[in-house]
């Protein structure tokens, strides 16, 4: 196919993307410039307000460490379940690849709901830990940034398994018998090879679930409570409960490009470990 | 390859128009009948809407309805956002600060009071050129009555050691948030340009709280979980948690109930402003709103025909003479604040 024909068949893509992220896009930058809700002279004020003060700061940097930690949780489990899955045998593996999907098949709000039984005072959790006599009182799990972290890891988990186990499925095994069979034990195998050649997936893996750990509004405000600031909320209050739109465009945009920071620091990690492997 | 069994690239254009002007069907069926579009608000608003208004509403006319369920504050920004075209939906429900900034906007549109059989039989103090008010929301001290043995009887009881860890609140981005502090702030003696007591007094609140509830919704999670046992309320949700089944009681503070309006408008703009007005009217139904005062909706009537009953009579008002007596709250004040508000609480509150 000549690249002509090949432009052609893009451009119902690319008119999409122009019209429905691009032209939003320029939308809210605009509004984030704008000195006022009906508009007025362009003004860099709410970005020189948002980075001024300490508190916005600080909720900013909250939430990309949120993410970071939200991030290592899954890998940290995740990496393991894609492992079993990939390594499992081929009867097996498409039940164990439909329970690791089975959570996105049901909404975010009723999973975020159903951990709020399992983390609240009376909670299943809690029925556990106090039957075992492990504390005395209930432990405070919802409304705590360690709620939101095991609920992030647990709904944004799949996010985080299905690259690894794309990736690892497609390492030669002979690989692993070779190592094995040089004298590496099953974990250095594991470090010095399996590690290595899944990068890329890990790496996709954790820009996936890191943009969604940060960006989900829905878990971080029913699981942290207004205690617990980061940015969506941040960003939903000054919109609808302050009513301060152009503020919010500003500080929606500040999110916007740490996270595309974060995000292209991951990426150029990923590249430079391919390049050393 | 066969070309008649081939799907070309015109074959996938085609379908994908049928599939692109089947999409656009439903709205050029819209265009055939009338069809009102009427904004309601989540929890027991939406169920008394659904469950009483829309029947009485449809009797003995050819329109549909369609009830969308958004916030106050979600209206006033997809109106907004609307301007100068069709509006999402022709009847608004609003508290009363959302009023003020819709009114201000140009967002909604004079009542047309002669058009309304029902308006009249309204109460005075709920009759308003802009939209007639259809019922009120009062806050209160909702408990759990399993684990608050006495009852409360003043604000002041939050802040009793027996309840630390216990308390609930919830964030300024709701009426109720804003009313309590609001309320709070007069009784430690402060003034609408001055919210210091209140937020000194929030301060000292802070090591018994809880939990502090980013909306509506996760606030009646909280009293489902049991996860607080004493925190300011309204009453309406109070009785929807009790008809589910849930331990929890509402008092009014010995200084009195606080509470603001709820009304219903027609959008500017809107294409079947008729429709709308006989909706709102239907609203104002004795009839209608002596259905939604029963259990579980506990809806507080507006229409001076409606004689009192049930749970709002032991602790929110007697007579219809008492509702006209609960206190309101400046929102021309309150409104212009509302932005500096939201981001001291967060500051204060900030685990």
């Amino acid at each position: 196919m000549s690249t002509a024909s090949t432009t052609r068949l893009t451009l119902p893509l690319t008119a999409l993307f122009a019209v429905c992220f691009v032209a939003p896009l320029c939308v809210l930058v605009a509004l984030s410039l704008a000195a006022g809700p009906d508009g007025g002279v362009a003004t860099i004020g709410h970005y020189a307000a948002f980075v001024g003060d300490r508190f916005n700061a600080s909720i900013l940097f909250d939430t990309l460490w949120l993410g970071v930690k939200a991030t290592l949780v899954c890998l940290l489990f995740g990496f393991p379940v894609a492992w079993i899955c990939a390594r499992a045998h081929v009867r097996w593996q498409s039940v164990l690849i439909f329970l690791v999907v089975l959570p996105i098949l049901t909404s975010v709000v009723v999973r975020t709901f159903s951990w709020i039984v399992i983390l609240g005072r009376h909670g299943l959790l809690n029925q556990i830990v106090l039957g075992l006599g492990l504390a005395d009182e209930p432990l405070r799990l919802l409304y705590s940034e360690a709620g939101v972290i095991i609920v992030l890891a647990q709904v944004q988990m799949p996010l985080m398994v299905l690259p690894i186990l794309t990736v690892l499925s497609r390492i030669d095994s002979n690989l692993f018998d070779a190592s094995q069979a040089l004298g590496a034990g099953q974990w250095r195998t594991l470090w010095r090879v399996a590690v290595p050649l899944s990068m890329p997936g890990i790496i996709a893996g954790c820009i996936l679930t890191y943009a969604a750990s940060i960006t989900a509004f829905v878990t971080q405000t029913l699981i942290g409570g207004a205690r617990l600031i980061y940015m969506p909320l941040f960003i939903y209050q000054q919109a609808v409960g302050a009513n301060n739109w152009p503020f919010a465009a500003a500080i929606s945009v500040i999110f916007m490009v740490a996270v595309l920071v974060v995000v292209a620091v991951l990426n150029g990690f990923g590249r430079r470990f391919e390049k050393h492997v | 390859m066969n070309s008649r069994n081939a799907f070309s690239r015109r074959d996938f254009l085609m379908a994908g128009s049928a599939l692109g002007l089947g999409a656009l069907l439903p709205g050029l069926a819209r265009a055939a009948g009338e069809e009102l579009v009427a904004a309601t608000f989540p929890g027991t608003w939406n169920e008394a809407h659904r469950n009483i208004l829309k029947p009485a509403f449809m009797k003995g006319i050819d329109a549909s309805v369609v009830q969308s369920i958004i916030l106050g504050t979600d209206q006033i920004s997809r109106l907004e956002a609307a301007k100068g075209g069709t509006p999402p939906f022709d009847v608004a429900i609003f508290d009363s600060p959302q009023v003020l900034d819709a009114v201000k906007q140009g967002l909604i549109m004079e009542y047309p009071v002669a058009k309304s059989p029902h308006y009249g039989e309204l109460l005075p103090a709920f009759q308003d050129k802009w939209g007639p008010k259809i019922s009120m929301q009062v806050i209160g001290i909702a408990y759990n009555p399993e684990r608050v043995k006495t009852p409360p009887t003043r604000w002041e009881d939050l802040w009793d050691p027996r309840y630390k860890g216990r308390v609930g609140l919830t964030a300024l981005n709701s009426q109720l948030g804003i009313a309590f502090l609001a309320e709070l702030n007069r009784i430690k003696g402060g003034t609408d340009a001055d919210f210091g007591p209140a937020f000194k007094a929030l301060r000292e609140l802070l090591p018994s709280v809880g939990a502090i509830a980013a909306n509506l919704g996760a606030y009646a999670t909280l009293w489902q979980q049991e996860q607080v046992d004493i925190a300011p309320y309204n009453f309406n949700f109070v009785q929807t948690l009790k008809g589910k089944g849930v331990p929890v009681e509402f008092v009014v503070p010995e200084t009195g109930p606080v509470g603001w309006q709820t009304s219903m408008h027609v959008v500017a703009g809107s294409r079947v402003p008729e429709l709308a007005t006989r909706y709102i009217d239907t609203h104002l139904d004795a009839a209608v709103q002596a259905a939604m005062m029963k259990p579980p909706y506990d809806v507080i009537p507006t229409n001076g025909k409606v004689a009192l009953q049930g749970a709002m009579t032991q602790t929110i008002a007697r007579t219809q003479a008492d509702l006209e007596k609960i206190r309101g709250l400046d929102w021309a004040a309150l409104n212009p604040q509302r932005s500096a508000l939201i981001d001291r609480f967060n500051r204060e509150i900030r685990a």
